[in-house]
């Protein structure tokens, strides 16, 4: 039976000092040197670099058709024209610049969910968690109601009826995720409640919401960090979901979803216009899952040996 | 004994509520939503007498409360479902300005449609997750017990590949590959149960790196436990310690990853099945959404929350079974 430790940081003894430091602390001491939460982060700083450069430097119309260039294959492929190293689609539109739009939606209506249901559901949770009772009981009452709705059925519900914008993507997003957080804050916020430095500073006459943000917050979010990031995958996969199933962002706008939704029906002979983008999105959704999978087994590991 | 009936009788009680609420939040989004059903079965060429006619008809114009009410009495008292404003029952579209009378009789119950398109995707379902669960255990289990050696690393690094690929491309580069270059597999539709392969790759692909991970991370943090540790020197052997203590111990995070996995399978199934074009409920679903059915976009609806709070009764339930700690 194996007794070595999952984490190569943990696998160290531990230092006296670290145990001094605060938890979020440690997680991340314990996630920066993890190879997995290294090689996630530099394929997401290149993806991000890629999308915001991408803004600046290309001149091409993602949506600009070319009707000689039609169907140009990939770079590397028999018959490629070097102006498209990704190709063009039906209509001779630039696949490159379409799939760097597409990225850069991705991340911009991702990175403003996951920051906005963060804020909302661990607001809630903190505060449920920290006053108990009965604002506690109601509060928490809602979060079961809205976990109980299917996320796919209420987005397809709100956006089978409304005319989708990024505004409205965006908020079925956080509608859909934000009871995670507030469950997942709770408890931590819980657990601090009877803590003898809040009942200090309950004496010394601080209200409870200073005592919130300033002396719980920073202990119980930052071990939720790995939840984030899990979940900017989810709602990136999320948001592309919705567009292919056409209730999501409509064409011509190039999000990942709509193209390679579009390229379906050429898959017989331009396979490219569907499977690149893809690509992109996957290894998009790779640094996250490398990033959220170095944070977890930080997270649990800090948090099994300070038991 | 006692205890089991009062949790069951406390949890199925609150789930009732949960499912009613949840309905009353459906059915109000679909009436402050833009659109008129009346309108719509009656066709865009009628004159407004006529869809007034239907409308009232149709109890469309009774106030909110009563309509609801209306709705949750008819299932309550006899299951009544209503019936679908645009399918008859024998499957082709009615309303939309074909000149026949949309009357109830000719068109489909909710509830028989909801049936006839259950079974299809229940098997797919048990053919994606068995697949996960067969091909996740193992794997999971053997990584785990390595923990911080390369099995491990493999494992992650190839669950987190796996768990990148969306589905809905994925199962585009899988037509590509399997139907339309090597021709082996039916790519689209259903004509029988080789049509299930497919489909139920694309949801194991999506649903067996979550399962691995939950195994190799419940196994490797069960293997360094002190009571774990301490068992050779109880002269356990360690078959014994892995049965009896490790597997026992990993159930209930495994337990609860299948709980997640159940209620997450119906959004899955939704888009597999919209890929494939498999007539199951997630087509159906999707179908209804875009046609504005509302009667059966409802229906749908309570029926899924009502499996959602089911499954989160029995993980809680069976968890209890593994860990007597844990309080239900």
């Amino acid at each position: 039976m194996s007794s070595v430790t999952t984490n190569p940081a943990a696998a160290k003894p531990a230092q006296p000092s670290t145990r001094e430091l605060a938890m979020g602390r440690r997680i991340w001491l314990a996630t920066r040197s993890s190879p997995w939460f290294l090689m996630g982060a530099v394929l997401f700083a290149l993806l991000l670099i890629m999308a915001v450069v991408s803004v600046f430097v290309f001149q091409v119309d993602p949506t600009k058709m070319n009707f000689v260039d039609k169907f140009s294959p990939p770079m590397g492929a028999e018959g490629a024209k070097s102006q498209f190293p990704l190709g063009t689609d039906q209509l001779g539109r630039d696949m490159l610049s379409r799939t760097l739009v597409g990225l850069q939606i991705t991340f911009l209506i991702g990175l403003t969910a996951t920051a906005l249901s963060f804020i909302i559901g661990s607001a809630v949770g903190l505060y449920a968690g920290f006053v108990g009772g009965k604002i506690d009981q109601i509060l928490m009452r809602i979060v079961d109601i809205q976990m109980s709705i299917p996320p796919i059925i209420l987005a397809i519900t709100i956006l089978g009826l409304a005319r989708a914008t990024p505004a409205l993507v965006i908020s079925v997003l956080v509608l859909a995720t934000w009871p995670n957080y507030a469950r997942l804050t709770r408890s931590g916020a819980l657990a601090e409640r009877s803590q003898e430095y809040v009942r200090a500073a309950r004496v010394l006459g601080a209200s409870n919401i200073r005592i919130i943000l300033l002396m719980v917050a920073p202990i119980a979010l930052p071990p939720m960090a790995f939840a984030a990031v899990f979940d900017l995958a989810r709602m990136m996969i999320f948001e592309c979901v919705l567009d292919f199933l056409g209730i999501g962002l409509q064409p011509p706008t190039p999000t990942l979803g709509v193209i390679i939704a579009d390229g379906r029906k050429y898959l017989m002979n331009a396979w490219w216009i569907a499977v690149l983008p893809g690509v992109f999105l996957m290894l998009l959704l790779l640094s996250l899952n490398m990033m959220g999978t170095a944070l977890e087994r930080a997270r649990n590991a800090v948090f099994e040996g300070a038991k | 004994m006692i205890a089991t009936l009062s949790f069951l009788t406390r949890r199925l009680s609150q789930g009732a509520l949960i499912v009613f609420l949840a309905a009353l939040i459906v059915f109000t989004l679909l009436r402050i939503g833009p659109g008129d059903p009346a309108r719509m079965l009656a066709g865009g060429l009628s004159d407004q007498a006529s869809v007034d006619a239907l409308s009232k008809q149709m109890g469309l114009d009774d106030p909110f409360i009563v309509q609801f009410g209306k709705y949750i009495g008819g299932i309550v008292t006899h299951g009544d479902f209503g019936h679908s404003y645009i399918r008859s029952e024998n499957g082709q579209s009615v309303g939309g300005g074909h000149g026949d009378s949309a009357g109830a009789s000719n068109r489909a119950s909710v509830i028989s449609l909801i049936l006839g398109r259950l079974p299809l995707s229940l098997a797919l379902a048990a053919a994606g997750l068995g697949l996960a669960l067969v091909i996740s255990a193992p794997i999971g289990i053997w990584a785990g017990l390595r923990a911080g050696k390369w099995p491990d690393s493999v494992t992650i690094m190839g669950s987190s590949i796996l768990v990148s690929m969306p589905s809905f491309w994925i199962a585009g580069l899988l037509v590509l590959l399997v139907s339309i270059k090597l021709q082996w597999l039916p790519a689209v539709g259903y004509s029988g149960p080789k049509y299930l392969i497919l489909p139920a790759i694309v949801l194991a692909i999506e649903m067996a790196p979550i399962f691995i991970r939950t195994w190799s991370s419940a196994i490797s943090s069960m293997t360094r436990r002190d009571f774990i540790r301490v068992a050779p020197v109880r002269g356990l052997g360690s078959k014994a310690v892995f049965t009896r203590h490790v597997l026992r111990g990993a159930a209930v995070p495994f337990i609860n990853t299948l709980g997640v996995m159940l209620t997450s399978l119906i959004g899955s199934l939704l888009v597999i099945e919209y890929v494939f074009d498999f007539p199951g409920l997630g087509k159906l679903t999707v179908e209804a959404v875009m046609q504005r059915d509302f009667p059966l976009v409802q229906a749908i609806a309570i029926v899924i929350s009502t499996f959602f709070v089911l499954v989160n009764i029995a993980v809680d339930y069976v968890s209890g079974l593994f860990d007597p700690r844990l309080d239900y």
